[in-house]
């Protein structure tokens, strides 16, 4: 009961948030786009029409196009959504230490792991109920609409949350020691670019570092820190092959699995900081 | 039975890039708390009066020493849980309404239902919010954010209350009330731990304060122990006082003072009383009545604090 009251305090915060409204109000335009503009041909009931237009196969080199149209709304979508999604919670900690919140936090019979966890929770929920939203809807568009049920789209929001959990347990631990919202969203999107530098490290700085010992540094730090490009790139994966890809490559829930082995190890280190402090 | 009872708890709080400088924020301090008793902490600012409840509550973390609350360590859930606290500058989240920000701390402290509404509309009554049960706390003034700070630490029937400055902000009438809340919870056997500026208010109802000046207690003791250490005594007699008396008086070790017929007289000591009325029925002179001078505790305190920062 006392984690779910915090947990449900943190939503109520997070969706009352301007931020949060506008990103809201941001997905419903989107979903009304789609829903007036997407439909089937009158002539032939196989071809896909946006705003009226036939969308050919040959314009997207021969993908589905239901699958090419959803993969590139989700890649799109998800890239929005981190970058956005992070402008919209990373205060959410930082506000939480304030001087006669966190007295009052505190006072009650939490530990500060149980406060921690049900902040970052309460956050990424408050964000979850957004991308649910979304996802849903255009799932519910494209079912109805054209009747493709896409599964596989819909699931994928899962994913997604996966990966929003594990990169807002670095914003929580950046909020936790600096108590900037500033700095937690610097560094944030500093770590979303280094996550990217590390997923590609075989073709990057494994050149520019040409030494073992970099090397197993390199893959020390890709590991112990969530895998947020590979776990993106693998969540659009459940919805289709990626356009332009020379090669398919399938769905693998491997960089999940680490960056929640990761993001456990963060909140440990973080819950460990948190009962050290004086406030 | 003691309630709570500190054994030389101390805090140094580090600073600096390397943390090597120190700031004593408490030092030693060893206190005890009755159950059902009504005790206040007083001190100058930064004293240390906030980091002691502080460390009480685990918000803050000892340097060293110990202490025993309700038969629980310090840190301990379950002590929480039978603890409530109304901190200083207290933040209550705006979108919430007093209403809602009551159920939210109750849930906190593990409340749920119908059970936690119902007292929680009842505490906003008693504390005088009852027109303003579904106004978002935003919109609350100072004094009206005390009364719900009161309301917050007393959803879970605390066996223990710890308040830090409860009145601040609050007007006369608030005050009143306040004091007549804390009276009414302490005849009901909880225990009230106060911090506060306001002497005149600590005088009016607490039994024990400690005094607390630069981390350290320099003083313990009931109200009355330390507003009647002056043993300057007012002596009424019937007539006016002769000459002869005078000199009497002049010989004595006594500081006196006579204003018609009335004796001011400063001992040294309360047997020396004695020898001060001996010496005035000698002379044949009817005593009418007779006042011991007490210093209010704001004069004590100021006394004591100037006193230990000049010495």
């Amino acid at each position: 009961m006392r984690l779910w009251g915090m947990i449900r305090f943190t939503i109520g915060e997070t969706l009352r948030k301007g931020t949060l409204l506008f990103y809201f109000g941001v997905g419903t335009f989107i979903l009304i786009i789609f829903a007036s503009g997407i439909g089937q041909s009158p002539e032939d009931s196989n071809v896909v029409t946006l705003f009226g237009n036939p969308v050919s196969k040959q314009s997207i080199q021969d993908h589905n196009v239901v699958e090419f149209i959803l993969v590139m709304l989700h890649r799109q979508s998800v890239s929005a959504i981190m970058l956005f999604g992070i402008f919209g919670i990373a205060g959410l900690i930082p506000s939480m230490l304030e001087k006669g919140k966190i007295d009052l936090f505190l006072s009650k019979p939490l530990t500060r792991g149980e406060l921690l966890m049900a902040r970052s929770i309460g956050a990424v929920s408050g964000i979850s109920i957004n991308l649910i939203y979304f996802f849903l809807g255009i799932w519910l568009i494209f079912g109805l609409r054209i009747g493709v049920w896409h599964w596989g789209f819909l699931s994928s929001v899962i994913y997604v949350i996966i990966a929003f959990f594990c990169y807002y347990s670095v914003v929580a631990i950046v909020g936790l020691i600096t108590r900037s919202t500033g700095f937690s969203i610097l560094l944030a999107f500093l770590f979303s670019i280094i996550s990217w530098g590390l997923e590609k490290r075989e073709q990057g700085l494994y050149v520019i570092w040409d030494n073992s010992i970099y090397h197993r540094l390199l893959d020390g730090l890709y590991y112990l820190t969530p895998q947020l490009s590979a776990m993106l790139e693998n969540s659009t994966r459940i919805v289709g092959e990626m356009p332009l890809m020379q090669q398919s490559v399938e769905f693998t829930i491997i960089p999940f699995v680490y960056s929640l082995l990761a993001t456990s190890l963060l909140y440990f280190l973080a819950v460990l900081y948190f009962s050290r402090q004086d406030y | 039975m003691d309630i709570l009872q500190t054994c030389e708890l101390t805090k140094h709080y580090q600073y600096g890039v390397f943390k090597r400088k120190n700031i004593i924020a408490l030092e030693k301090v060893s206190l005890s708390i009755k159950q059902g008793e009504i005790f206040g902490l007083l001190g100058p600012n930064g004293a240390g009066k906030t980091t002691f409840v502080k460390l009480i509550l685990s918000i803050t973390l000892p340097t060293s020493g110990s202490a025993k609350i309700l038969n629980y360590s310090l840190g301990e859930r379950a002590l929480r849980e039978q603890c409530g606290y109304l901190p200083e500058n207290h933040r209550y989240p705006g979108f919430l309404t007093a209403l809602d920000t009551l159920i939210f701390f109750g849930r906190l402290n593990g409340l749920s239902g119908s059970e936690l509404k119902n007292k929680s509309i009842s505490l906003l009554e008693l504390v005088g919010l009852k027109d303003w049960v579904k106004v978002k706390t935003k919109k609350f003034s100072k004094g009206m954010l005390q009364r719900l700070g009161l309301a917050q630490a007393l959803i879970n029937d605390p066996k223990l209350l710890f308040l830090d400055e409860p009145t601040d902000g609050v007007d006369p009438i608030g005050r009143k009330e306040i004091r007549d809340i804390l009276v009414d919870l302490k005849s009901r056997g909880t225990s009230i731990f106060l911090n506060s500026h306001l002497l005149s208010e600590v005088e009016m109802i607490c039994d024990r304060v400690a005094i607390l000046n630069k981390g350290k207690i320099v003083q313990t003791g009931t109200i009355a122990e330390l507003t009647s250490q002056k043993l300057v005594y007012e002596i009424q007699v019937s007539s006016v006082f002769p000459d002869t008396l005078r000199m009497k008086l002049q010989a004595t070790n006594f500081s006196f003072e006579i204003q018609g017929t009335k004796l001011i007289a400063t001992c040294k000591e309360k047997s020396e009383l004695n020898s001060l009325i001996d010496l005035i029925r000698a002379e044949g002179i009817g005593i009418e009545g007779m006042v011991q001078q007490k210093t209010s505790l704001e004069d004590y305190f100021i006394q004591l604090v100037k006193g230990k920062s000049a010495s």
